[in-house]
């Protein structure tokens, strides 16, 4: 069964009403998901948010509580035999054999998942290739950097050919020029035609996705593609330069029109909802305070875009306590 | 059917090379075993010999002089002291120069020229309990054939025939290891010891690693059993554990010549049996071990403990108290131990032992449905 089978358009992930307790704690709450073949589908989060006990459900490795999943229209329960050969499963934590060697690991596991002796000499040898391992095949998987064991993981999880692709956090504490080859490979993927699920911390790789969804709180905050999130954000994004930023956020935050404040690095950006000129209430509010600052406008980014929206959302819930 | 074949040849293939890459692994099963054997057959010997011994001949006799010489010429006994008086007794047990202290009394010759049982006192310093009941035992029989000798002297002297009375065996004997010699006793009991260490520490720890490394996860989104995963790993261990059986009945024979008297087979068997029983075992410490150093300490205590102490190995079973001679019968190494020793020793072979083998059958059984439903409790997440 190869990638291309799979007619787009068609569901890779199907799940209603998903939802995983530990005890008290709910991890995952009532999630929907619709995710068509052929997306790259990024599920953002902070830690702690269910992203990882989202997955683990969709992966078979994890009994959700209640609630259904289908991947490529077959229970994740019920069918865990017709699930699992189609779906590559990459954890959060490095989840390989530390004393095997790279070969090793990737001729074990393929052997594991049904791969033949042909397959897996030819598959091992283009994977390692196209991610520049083949100079470590012998090498013991502990002693590869922390970007190359993201690598051999993802390779172990494609070694089998598998149409659904489910990445926990697969760039988490991995360096950003290993980060961007590992989503070069994802995109060589998504042109191939399979469908990744990736989940992140980072909201710069939101950018890289198809469809995102923001999950917090174990539940699904906002979904749909980078652009349509980022028309969720009301008003337009400036930037404002200006020294002592952090001081002056106190300061901006109280202008009339202005919804939110947030530094980033030495600036501080703030998202304006109001009908009149930023630039001018702006910096005439700074003036008051004896301070100076240059107002630029800004696109927004996700990395704002969710700031806002996780700010929003809690505000609503404090309402919603109160 | 084929494919879960390659699956389990795949799992078996690997916990080989575990073992090859981890150097302490390496040693734990093949090295220690070895190690143990050397040590518990020279340094902690059982064997009791040249006792110290006080002689204390009230009697002064030819005959008496010939009855110490007995002793003098025993490798057992090694009379240190002649006295005189019940005094020197109480002193040299104290001072710890003797162990053991025999008193001929006076008229000794006499009652026993009389044709009379003669008395001899042999007083044994009970503070070392082995070298005591050894001590008693060899005293008992060293009179015995003294007796004997008596006994056929006498008859000659009275022209009697003494093929017509039989010939008169010690009463005393050590069956099955006529020289008392511990090698014998010892190396068929740290067989078992160490298959036990073998099996049930490693399967238990490597179910565990297996979780904590999250490669379990990765395993369970194959087309891979519970059951293949099982046999894959026990397999290697199965091998390692006959290869050690091996190793150390090959050691016994050659290096301390513990004869192997009973049939093969049904050593193999029982070993099969016990492998697999203590397996089992490490399973369900698996099945119920949090981490890796839970794993190690409950193998340690369900496994290694009870294997050396309540298995008749260190100790024999009757003279432990009665609660833990019940509670040995919850741990397969006494079975073992008894065919262990029942082949070599005893020459024993399916007939004689297959009552422990059906009692490791029973308990292999047991022990695998009990991990599978924790295991499986588990595995429902």
């Amino acid at each position: 069964m190869t990638a291309t089978t799979t007619p787009q358009g068609v569901g890779a992930i199907r799940a209603h009403a998903l939802r995983r307790t530990f005890g008290e704690v709910v991890a995952v709450a009532e999630v929907d998901l619709d995710i068509p073949a052929g997306a790259v589908f990024g599920l953002l989060g902070p830690d702690g948010a269910g992203k990882s006990t989202l997955i683990r459900m969709l992966a078979t490795v994890l009994r959700p509580d209640s609630g259904t999943a289908e991947v490529f229209g077959h229970s994740v329960t019920a069918e865990r035999d017709q699930v699992t050969p189609r779906i590559g499963y990459m954890s959060q934590r490095f989840s390989m054999y530390p004393d095997l060697s790279v070969m090793e690991n990737l001729e074990f596991f393929a052997t594991v998942r049904g791969v033949g002796r042909a397959d897996r000499r030819t598959r091992a040898k283009a994977l390692l290739e196209s991610m520049g391992l083949d100079e470590f095949t012998t090498r013991q998987a502990q002693f590869l950097s922390g970007g190359m064991k993201q690598k051999l993981m993802l390779a172990t999880t494609l070694m089998h050919e598998p149409d659904l692709l489910l990445l926990d956090e697969p760039t988490t504490g991995v360096d950003p020029v290993s980060r961007r080859e590992f989503w070069r490979i994802l995109a060589g993927l998504h042109r191939e035609g399979r469908t990744v699920l990736v989940a992140t911390p980072y909201m710069d790789e939101a950018e890289r996705c198809t469809q995102v969804a923001f999950l917090d709180r174990g539940r699904i905050q906002r979904s749909g593609s980078p652009d349509e999130i980022k028309a969720q954000v009301p008003g337009q994004l400036l930037e404002v330069s200006l020294p002592e930023p952090r001081a002056a956020m106190a300061v901006l935050a109280d202008v009339p029109g202005v919804t939110s404040v947030h530094l980033l690095g030495d600036v501080v950006r703030v998202l304006w909802d109001a009908d009149a000129d930023p630039e001018a209430a702006l910096t005439g509010a700074l003036a008051a305070a004896g301070r100076s600052g240059r107002v630029r406008e800004v696109a927004p980014d996700m990395e704002t875009v969710f700031a806002y929206l996780a700010e929003a959302s809690g505000a609503a819930d404090e309402e919603q306590a109160s | 059917m084929r494919s879960a074949l390659v699956r389990i040849g795949a799992i078996v293939r690997k916990e080989f090379r575990h073992l090859a890459r981890d150097p302490r692994m390496l040693l734990a099963v093949v090295i220690t075993p070895v190690i143990q054997l050397l040590l518990f057959a020279y340094a902690i010997s059982f064997d009791v010999e040249n006792v110290p011994t006080i002689v204390i001949d009230l009697d002064q006799t030819q005959t008496s002089r010939t009855y110490v010489e007995r002793y003098e010429a025993s490798t057992f006994f090694d009379v240190v002291a002649h006295g005189g008086t019940m005094a020197q007794v109480d002193a040299a047990f104290d001072a710890n120069s003797a162990r053991v202290a025999v008193v001929i009394p006076a008229g000794f010759a006499r009652t026993l020229a009389s044709g009379e049982a003669a008395q001899v006192a042999v007083l044994i310093d009970g503070s070392e309990p082995t070298a005591a009941k050894v001590s008693q035992a060899y005293s008992v029989a060293l009179n015995q054939l003294y007796s004997q000798q008596l006994t056929r002297q006498w008859a000659d002297q009275q022209g009697l025939d003494l093929s017509s009375l039989g010939t008169l065996e010690p009463r005393i004997r050590t069956w099955y290891n006529p020289e008392r010699k511990s090698s014998d006793f010892l190396i068929p009991g740290l067989m078992v010891v160490i298959l036990a260490i073998v099996t049930v520490q490693q399967t238990a720890v490597t179910l565990v690693r297996e979780r904590d490394q999250g490669t379990q996860e990765q395993l369970e989104v194959s087309p891979m059993r519970q059951i293949e995963l099982m046999i894959g790993k026990l397999l290697p261990w199965t091998l390692i554990a006959f290869a050690d059986m091996a190793l150390i009945t090959g050691l016994g024979r050659s290096i301390f010549g513990v004869p192997l008297r009973g049939d093969f087979w049904t050593l193999a068997l029982g070993s099969a049996l016990f492998v697999f029983a203590s397996l089992g075992m490490g399973l369900v410490i698996s099945a119920i071990a949090p981490s890796l150093d839970t794993a190690n300490i409950l193998a340690m205590l369900i496994a290694f403990l009870p294997a050396f102490l309540l298995s008749g190995f260190a100790f024999a079973l009757d003279q432990i108290p009665v609660f833990l001679q019940w509670v040995s019968y919850l741990f397969p190494a006494r079975f073992m131990v008894t065919i262990s020793r029942g082949v070599f020793l005893k020459g024993a072979g399916f007939m004689e032992l297959w009552p422990e083998l059906a009692a490791l059958t029973v308990y292999a059984l047991v022990m695998l449905v009990i991990s599978s439903v924790l295991y499986g409790r588990r595995s429902a997440r």
